[in-house]
């Protein structure tokens, strides 16, 4: 039986929060140095979504499955905002967003042993994904299965 | 060739995960499991041991796991060896990308000892590297 330290986390629960704490940090200086270096805002923003790439694979392979959603809305919000010419209102409505986000994430870290979320997290969830939705929506994505027919299409055109 | 003799070469930079992929790997009967955090780190091991199939994340680095993957297909030494991306990273760009590049699998994370059994066994069989 794995010990539980005194607020009650499991050993793997602590490791998981060291390491992410880590990216947490990261991703923290990003989003402030936009605000003093706003002309590099869509590099920063880039490595702010690298940083919840790391984030939601690690959570997706433990099973901490509020954390992996907020990590991905973080990075889908973070590249959309990126990539697009969307007004100066919008991208400091997503950038205020992705704060909310990293807030958000840094207390779902620490409290992986919660199983729900709070009405307040849902709120924010809502607001991360109409954010989303502002700025074009999340990328396309491939599930497993569209992976192994892209694959046989490949080798049977080879 | 048995599961293990094989030699699995895994390029993770979260501790945890790699931790986690060594662990299910060495469940299925994958005895010389190498793990290492950085595409650094691999292309060492690359040159001193024998590896036959590698899983390696994608966002890391840089290099990234698909700057690894560029260049071990355009190194005779190494391009034909087994590759199989374990990644978060499922957008439709990429996922081509990495096709087009020659991995030999993709797999969404998280691993699962089902996707060991079904998918990395799938390619060693199709590659001849399991007997």
């Amino acid at each position: 039986m794995e010990s539980r330290t005194e607020k009650g986390l499991t050993d793997l629960q602590t490791r998981f929060l060291s390491e992410m704490s880590v990216l947490v940090k990261t991703a923290d200086e990003a989003l402030t140095e936009i605000q003093s270096h706003p002309e590099k805002t869509s590099d920063l923003l880039e490595s702010f979504a690298e940083w919840m790439v790391g984030i939601r694979g690690t959570a997706l392979q433990l099973g901490y499955t509020r954390v992996s959603e907020l990590a991905e809305l973080g990075e889908e919000i973070a590249v959309r905002s990126a990539q697009s010419d969307s007004s100066r209102a919008l991208r400091r409505k997503s950038i205020g967003a992705l704060w909310d986000a990293l807030t958000t994430l840094r207390y779902a870290i620490s409290h992986t042993e919660e199983t729900a979320s709070s009405e307040e997290q849902d709120i924010l969830l809502q607001r991360l994904r109409v954010t989303l939705r502002a700025l074009g929506g999340a990328r396309e994505k491939v599930s497993p299965d569209q992976i192994t027919d892209l694959l046989a299409a490949m080798r049977s055109s080879q | 060739m048995t599961r293990e003799e094989l030699g699995v070469l895994v390029i993770e930079d979260v501790l945890l995960v790699r931790n986690q992929i060594g662990d299910l790997l060495q469940h299925f009967g994958f005895k010389n499991v190498m793990l290492c955090s950085s595409v650094g780190d691999a292309r060492s091991l690359l040159e001193t041991q024998a590896v036959h199939l590698v899983l390696s994340d994608w966002h890391m680095g840089p290099p990234s796991g698909v700057d690894f993957l560029r260049e071990i297909r355009s190194n005779p030494k190494w391009k034909h060896l087994a590759f199989i991306f374990i990644t978060a990273e499922a957008t439709r760009d990429r996922v081509i990308e990495a096709l087009k590049l020659g991995v030999d699998d993709y797999l969404i994370k998280p691993l699962t000892a089902e996707q060991i059994q079904n998918k990395v066994y799938g390619v060693l069989l199709k590659k001849k590297l399991l007997s």
